[in-house]
């Protein structure tokens, strides 16, 4: 093995990377602006158009309230993520964590009757799950892919199965829900007035995203877990536990996952286990989410802010009805989770992800 | 003056191996001791018995005349050791200042925060003091690889260490950056700080070193001054016998063109042009060098010479007939042989026995196939063969390849290129990572085909090997051969710059040292 020359490495790095990255988000954001701004220029003008019902669909304060709302799952999924992949552990089991969290959240809040008791059971339940997967891949040095398609595939099968054994139906019977905090004067703004009138599950979301940027760039566990995905062993060297940090980073997506799934099924009151369960996917769109927002908390909140708002936009214009069968618009956040991993390419992925690290594998 | 380090009958056994055998190793406070041997000498396994990464079977390691048992690096780093890998512990993406200060890093707020004005401060002052031109913002991606080599030093002395300890710091560096290197250490020995540095470099023992200890087969045999000892005795001491240092190289005749490559360029995985227009020929019954500090494209353009890699555009014309859309297959069978740069990727299966890796590339060949089978009896006398011509040890065809030393693999891999009967042999770093006997042997080779009339291509960051072997060299740079040089008329500096990127005939002054200087920190700022 030989060090990579610099000359060389330094021309792609600023062309390849900063560059390039920079090109393709902004086009993209771009062209997002460009035809937003059609789309109301064009409803402005002939207001029983098309693009009439799509401006009033995305000036309604509900619109933004319920993309608010659908973001938390997936924003907070998605900050786990960030810091399991930070540190160099590929979690792709985040949705196996949101479905666990989302049925045991419920079931704890049935038996005990407090939403935040079930909210915290949730999180427990997440992180029990996480950590079962930081053992297996830590400890035990299997596949980080399949021991995540694994711990998806048991919450998968499990979360149904419990709720069949105690409700005897894969979905729970209706429970409290911690309902909304509206803060006075602020909630009273047309539009922006739904970021002050929502569940406390979103003001805990955009806590979270805070808190995790500043955890991230701004302390010392921060940067070794960001050293232990990019070069274990010079973590390893300058004396801090790489096993610790990975275990911790796991934990923690395991954390926030929880918070993630909890909050989403404590919402809606209830579990429902059908199919794909009510989590329908949400843990992998988080990935993408990250993804796109190329491991910063704050992008990847945004990105999960375009799914989440596509979502919620497709759904009242599956009531409306714009003449497109409803099959079609339903796909519609999904088609965008497509365009999307088309500029995920640029993303600078860690360079030691998905590698087992041990100690004492020296180069001797 | 005082002891800094004494190690005292360290016995170092590892299961079936013994790496290090009862050595005893002094070093003065404030003087620069070499580690010389082979590879496989047990040089980084002491060093690593050292730095606590391992504990040695038998035998005390003494720091400043207190005994220390170092559990890990950690505790070793704890009483003032600190030691530079072959292979940089820093993380790319992250400045220099968050490199040095990794898992130290000053904090404020009662540690919820890294106090990144402290810590650049601290890094800044650090630099000042041992005089070394570092950015402390830079991230380590953009910056040159000898000054990587500066953070990974300021790393250690952030850490406190007074022992450091370097690891073939040379292998990537380009001459001017080694000398820069050795700067540094008369900068830090002079403030008291205690250098040893592993090389199986003999000039640099010499000129860098106080003390040269020599290891070989893991004992110590011999402590001298550098000043009182030639590169002939460190040579017979290393290897054990008389080494030939001197490659003698006999006038041949060059006959046809055998490859000539025109207008070639390539790219590298990430799609970056790695290799722009190079054009050259190589003639039978020469040696064609290309040298250049790894990474200018070398490695694509061999790549593309023997069907690894498409190029972008121009031709390979090998024995009259365009080969540059033909198959790696094709080229095996018209009589390119290959070593590999990398022999444990593309040398070796290295969890196959010897006899099957004689095979390689040559499993179509009638002689060791008929009707989809492998004849494994041929297969094995074939590997007989080389074992016993080329001198491969253990004699054991059944061997797996991995549990050779590095030196034997590539023996083999040579005797299996060069039994091919090749018109040409394209030998991509042919000595690297191999110890000072095989060397010898790997270069004799390699002029016995000269002799016989077969064409030689030859790259190597060796500057010694390059200039010694080749009969016209070509320097490469950016991509691009910048000159083609008669190397018995350059000398090794004006080769150093050419690798560097500067060409002597560009301004008509002569080149200062002043100049050499600029020219180093010039590259790296770019």
């Amino acid at each position: 093995m030989e060090v990579s020359p610099m000359s060389e490495e330094n021309t792609t790095t600023l062309f390849g990377r900063e560059f390039g990255e920079f090109s393709s988000r902004t086009t993209a954001v771009v062209a997002a602006i460009v035809a937003l701004a059609a789309t109301f220029a064009a409803g402005i003008a002939f207001p029983d158009s098309i693009a009439g019902t799509l401006t009033d669909i995305l000036t309604s304060e509900g619109t933004l309230s319920s993309a608010l709302r659908l973001s938390v799952p997936i924003a907070l999924a998605a900050l786990g993520g960030i810091f399991a992949e930070k540190s160099g552990v590929i979690n792709i089991g985040l949705e196996g964590l949101l479905i666990i969290s989302a049925f045991t959240a419920i079931y704890v809040t049935d038996i005990t009757g407090g939403v935040w008791i079930g909210f915290v059971g949730g999180v427990v339940a997440s992180v029990l799950l996480a950590l079962l997967f930081a053992i297996v891949v830590i400890e035990f040095r299997a596949d980080q892919i399949i021991a995540g398609l694994a711990v998806w595939l048991i919450a998968l099968g499990l979360a149904p199965f419990a709720s069949q054994v105690i409700y005897g139906r894969p979905n729970s019977p209706s429970v409290d829900t911690p309902g909304t905090i509206a803060i006075p004067v602020l909630s009273d703004i047309p539009f922006f007035g739904a970021l002050f009138d929502a569940s406390p599950t979103v003001y805990l979301m955009f806590a979270a995203v805070a808190l995790s940027w500043y955890v991230l760039n701004r302390t010392t566990f921060g940067r070794w877990v960001r050293a232990s995905g990019e070069n274990p062993k010079a973590l390893d060297t300058a004396g801090v536990d790489v096993s610790r940090i990975r275990y911790a980073a796991v934990l923690l997506s395991g954390v926030l996952a929880g918070m993630g799934g909890a909050a989403l099924s404590l919402d809606l009151g209830q579990f429902t286990g059908n199919g794909p369960t009510m989590v329908n996917g949400k843990g992998f769109i988080a990935i993408v989410a990250y993804l796109f927002g190329n491991y910063n908390p704050v992008g990847a909140f945004f990105s999960t802010l375009l799914f989440a708002g596509l979502d919620a936009m497709q759904t009242v214009l599956q009531l409306q009805g714009i003449g497109l069968p409803r099959q079609l618009i339903r796909i519609i956040p999904f088609v965008m989770v497509i365009v999307v991993l088309a500029f995920v390419g640029r993303t600078r992925i860690p360079a030691a992800a998905g590698e087992h690290y041990d100690t004492g594998d020296d180069n001797r | 003056m005082a002891t800094a380090v004494h190690l005292d009958g360290i016995t170092k056994r590892f299961p079936g191996v013994i790496a290090n055998d009862d050595v005893d190793l002094s070093v003065e406070r404030g003087t620069v001791h070499a580690l010389l041997g082979e590879n496989g000498a047990g040089k980084t396994t002491l060093m690593n018995v050292l730095y606590g990464l391992y504990r040695p079977t038998e035998g005390r390691v003494v720091i400043d005349d207190e005994e220390r048992r170092f559990e890990s690096p950690r505790d070793a780093i704890d009483a003032g050791v600190g030691m530079i890998h072959q292979h940089f512990m820093l993380v790319d993406p992250m400045t220099v200042t968050e490199n040095i200060t990794l898992g130290n890093e000053p904090t404020k707020w009662g540690n919820l925060a890294v106090d990144r004005d402290a810590a650049r401060e601290a890094v800044v002052e650090l630099s000042d003091k041992y005089g070394f031109d570092v950015d402390p913002d830079a991230r380590v991606e953009d910056i040159s690889v000898g000054e990587q080599q500066r953070v990974e030093i300021l790393k250690a002395l952030y850490r406190g260490a007074e022992i450091l300890i370097l690891d073939e710091p040379t292998a990537v560096l380009t001459p001017q950056e080694v000398e820069e290197l050795f700067e540094v250490f008369e900068e830090l020995t002079e403030q008291g700080k205690t250098i040893i540095f592993i090389s199986h470099k003999l000039g640099e023992a010499m000129r860098a070193a106080d003390e040269i200890t020599v290891l070989r087969d893991g004992r110590n045999v011999g402590t001298v001054e550098a000043d009182d000892t030639t590169r002939e005795d460190l040579a017979n001491l290393m290897v054990g016998r008389e080494v030939l240092l001197d490659i003698e190289k006999p006038p041949t005749e060059t006959g046809e063109t055998i490859l000539s490559v025109s207008d070639i360029s390539v790219d590298d995985d990430r799609g970056v042009r790695a290799v722009d227009d190079v054009s050259f020929d190589v003639s039978a019954g020469e040696v064609f060098g290309i040298a250049g500090v790894d990474g200018n494209g070398q490695s694509e353009l061999i790549e593309a010479l023997t069907g690894l890699r498409k190029p972008k555009r121009g031709g390979i014309t090998f024995r009259g007939e365009d080969v540059t859309k033909r198959s790696r297959q094709h080229r095996i069978d018209s009589g390119m042989a290959y070593i590999p740069e990398d022999r444990h990727e593309r040398g070796l299966v290295m969890d196959f026995d010897l006899v099957e890796n004689a095979i390689l590339g040559s499993q179509h060949n009638p002689a060791f196939e008929s009707g989809g089978r492998i004849d494994w009896n041929a297969t094995r006398s074939h590997a007989e063969d080389i074992i016993e011509k080329y001198d491969v040890r253990p004699p054991n065809p059944e061997a797996i390849s991995e549990s050779l030393s590095g030196g034997n693999q590539q023996k083999f891999i040579v005797g299996r290129e060069f039994e091919r009967d090749p018109a040409l042999v394209v030998a991509s770093h042919p000595t690297r990572g191999v110890d000072v006997g095989s060397i010898e042997f790997i270069h004799e080779q390699l002029l016995e085909l000269r002799s016989r009339g077969v064409a030689v291509l030859l790259v190597s960051s060796k500057l010694d090997e390059v200039q010694g072997l080749s009969d016209r060299l070509g320097v490469m740079y950016e991509g691009e051969i910048i000159d083609v040089v008669d190397p018995s008329n350059t000398t090794e500096e004006e080769l150093g710059l050419l690798m560097a990127g500067e060409h002597p005939d560009d301004d008509d002054t002569d080149v200062s040292a002043a100049d050499v200087d600029s020219v180093a920190t010039g590259g790296e700022s770019q």
